[in-house]
């Protein structure tokens, strides 16, 4: 049994097809890598997950449940969680902050007992408070909580979103492009915290990359799209040989 | 508890002060009630603009609710609140409490029917239909005969037969009647303490996990949205709670002015909150409340050149815009920079 099923879906922008019906999955405790050309609709698939855009047909199946007709908001309920390829961190917030906004749905004080600050509310959040403590402390952010979270370096920025996207205790995690703009050993150590996220936490990744160090080194499993169809799937030693994606993608960067 | 302490002290110390209040100056006085009414209209409409990033500009016209029919239920109800609540000090102070929270509510559901609709809109777009939705509701208000229209509404007649009215009507013209004129409610410890709750409402709500929610929404819709945050309960929220303190504000400035004109809640008036919020910084409570002071104040000593009293409010917007672009006491945003608040 699969955890999220993508079954024949198709997004349209009026006349230019971005997915064309892509058949796919992501098992319990997978780490699956999506890589393709620029403008192959990686991002668009992404979309479709998270609810932000709706499937023109087919449809998204988490946990054998449709979440298609959901909002974005309530995709995140279910247990899919997401960063972004151009970094979207809420730039008033401190980095602790940032994390915060992350357990504001699974908050049981409300507007008037959070505005009254009566009942459980200071206990809620101090475990709040005590739990991004923890998070911070996994990544090595615990020193810079209290700064602004685009004040910190790129490479840290990103750490910062996985982290966020974390904190909402996903068992689903899209990571779009998060070697993008990485020097080498950052990307060394980013391929190292993937796999510290996955094996710690216990979830399922979906990642997109270019870096085809990146993708080879930490993924069990590729997808390979190419304007918008899947045109190939397998183990990264398969994908590495298949003359498809070499001709579509790897082909142009290995001459 | 620090803080719920602190809440009470204030109350109190607004208490203790009232006591003395009698021995101002009225000039003084008139201009002290208005300080802290500018400062409830200026807080709530930082709620919506500054920490929740939605640009209203038809603040006036909640006010112009909460005002109206607060006033009207005072006036057109006089005989039931005599009769239930007496006029002592008790009476009094039920009567006003049950007429501002008529107030205030009612502009929260107002806020409730503009806004769940049009919050969908962003930016100019949402300024453009609350502008819309304010000036809506002073045209209606001038066409009502029952509050007065366009000469604006200062008490109920009750006439012998059953009647109401606002202005006596020509047939009516020998039937005898009971005049109600708008009660004097407001006085310096009504409007402080609601500038005390206003204030501990915004910055508990704020400083609450739960109030992060409202700063994600102004900082990054779709990244807070996949942090499973609802955007349009929030900005409700926001709208709604903005929506009824000015509703609590134009009960209070209702009930001291005693006389209340559609003109009085026209464009201008929501201009003049929205300058507040930004020369004071959006999302900056102090600031806020300093820039209310100083806009309340100001036009007293321009009195000779009240004419171009809005020529200087726009002068001063073009120069905060060039010069300080995030209000006198905002926090500027730039990266590499700490968080002072902390």
């Amino acid at each position: 049994m699969s955890l999220l099923d993508i079954k024949n879906c198709t997004m349209k922008f009026g006349g230019l097809t971005c997915v064309d019906s892509l058949n796919t999955h992501v098992g319990k405790d997978e780490l699956v890598g999506m890589i393709g050309p620029n403008g192959a609709g990686k991002t668009t698939v992404f979309n479709i997950i998270t609810g932000v855009y709706n499937p023109s047909s087919g449809d998204v199946l988490f946990k054998e449940k449709s979440v298609v007709p959901l909002k974005p908001y309530e995709v995140a309920e279910t247990g899919i969680s997401r960063t972004f390829q151009n970094i979207r961190l809420f730039q008033s917030l401190s980095v602790r902050d940032n994390i915060r906004v992350s357990f504001v749905k699974s908050i049981n004080a409300g507007f008037f007992i959070s505005t009254l600050q009566i009942g459980n509310y200071l206990n809620e959040e101090n475990e709040i408070e005590d739990k991004i403590d923890e998070l911070l402390e996994i990544f090595g952010l615990i020193d810079v909580r209290d700064e602004y979270a685009v004040s910190l370096p790129y490479g840290e920025q990103r750490k910062v979103e996985i982290v966020r996207a974390l904190a909402t205790s996903p068992e689903l995690l899209l990571l779009d492009e998060p070697a993008a703009g990485m020097n080498p050993t950052e990307k060394t150590e980013l391929m190292n915290l993937i796999k510290m996220v996955k094996d710690k936490f216990k979830i399922s990744i979906l990642l997109i990359e270019h870096d085809m160090k990146v993708v080879m080194g930490v993924c069990e499993r590729i997808i390979v799209l190419d304007y918008g169809k899947k045109i190939a799937e397998g183990n990264p030693e398969n994908i590495k040989n298949d003359p498809k994606v070499i001709e579509a993608y790897l082909g142009e960067s290995h001459h | 508890m620090k803080n719920k302490l602190l809440f009470l002290s204030s109350l109190v110390l607004v208490f203790i002060i009232n006591l003395f209040a009698g021995n101002i100056d009225p000039y003084y006085y008139t201009i002290l009630i208005y300080i802290g009414i500018n400062i409830i209209l200026a807080s709530s409409l930082n709620l919506i603009n500054g920490y929740t990033g939605q640009f209203s500009l038809g603040h006036a016209g909640f006010m112009a609710i909460g005002a109206y029919l607060s006033v009207s239920f005072s006036t057109y109800f006089a005989p039931f609140f005599i009769e239930s609540f007496g006029q002592g000090i008790f009476g009094n102070t039920i009567s006003f409490i049950i007429l501002l929270l008529i107030g205030g509510i009612a502009a929260a559901i107002a806020g409730i029917i503009v806004g769940v609709p049009s919050l969908r809109l962003k930016g100019d777009y949402l300024a453009i239909t609350t502008l819309g939705f304010a000036e809506i509701i002073r045209v209606i208000i001038q066409s009502l005969d029952v509050v007065g229209a366009s000469q604006g509404f200062r008490g109920a007649y009750i006439f012998e037969n059953g009647m109401k009215a606002a202005m006596i009507p020509a047939d009516m013209s020998s039937v005898p009647y009971v005049f109600y004129s708008v009660p004097k409610y407001t006085n310096f410890f009504w409007t402080f303490a609601f500038v005390v709750i206003i204030i501990f409402f915004i910055s508990n709500l704020m400083s609450s996990s739960y109030g992060r929610g409202f700063l994600a929404v102004k900082d990054d819709e779709i990244a807070a949205e996949s942090m499973g945050v609802n955007t349009t309960k929030f900005k409700v929220i926001a709208f709604v709670s903005g929506a009824f303190f000015a509703g609590i504000a134009g009960a209070l400035y209702g009930h001291f002015n005693l006389y209340i004109n559609p003109e009085d809640f026209n464009f201008l008036k929501s201009v003049e909150i929205v300058v507040m919020v930004i020369l004071g910084g959006m999302g900056s409570m102090i600031g806020v409340i300093i820039a209310a002071v100083i806009l309340t104040i100001l036009p007293e000593f321009l009195r000779g050149i009240s004419e171009y009293r809005m020529i200087i409010y726009a002068l001063l917007l073009i120069i905060m815009m060039l010069l300080r672009p995030q209000g006198l006491f905002g926090v500027q945003l730039r990266p590499g920079k700490k968080n002072k608040n902390k």
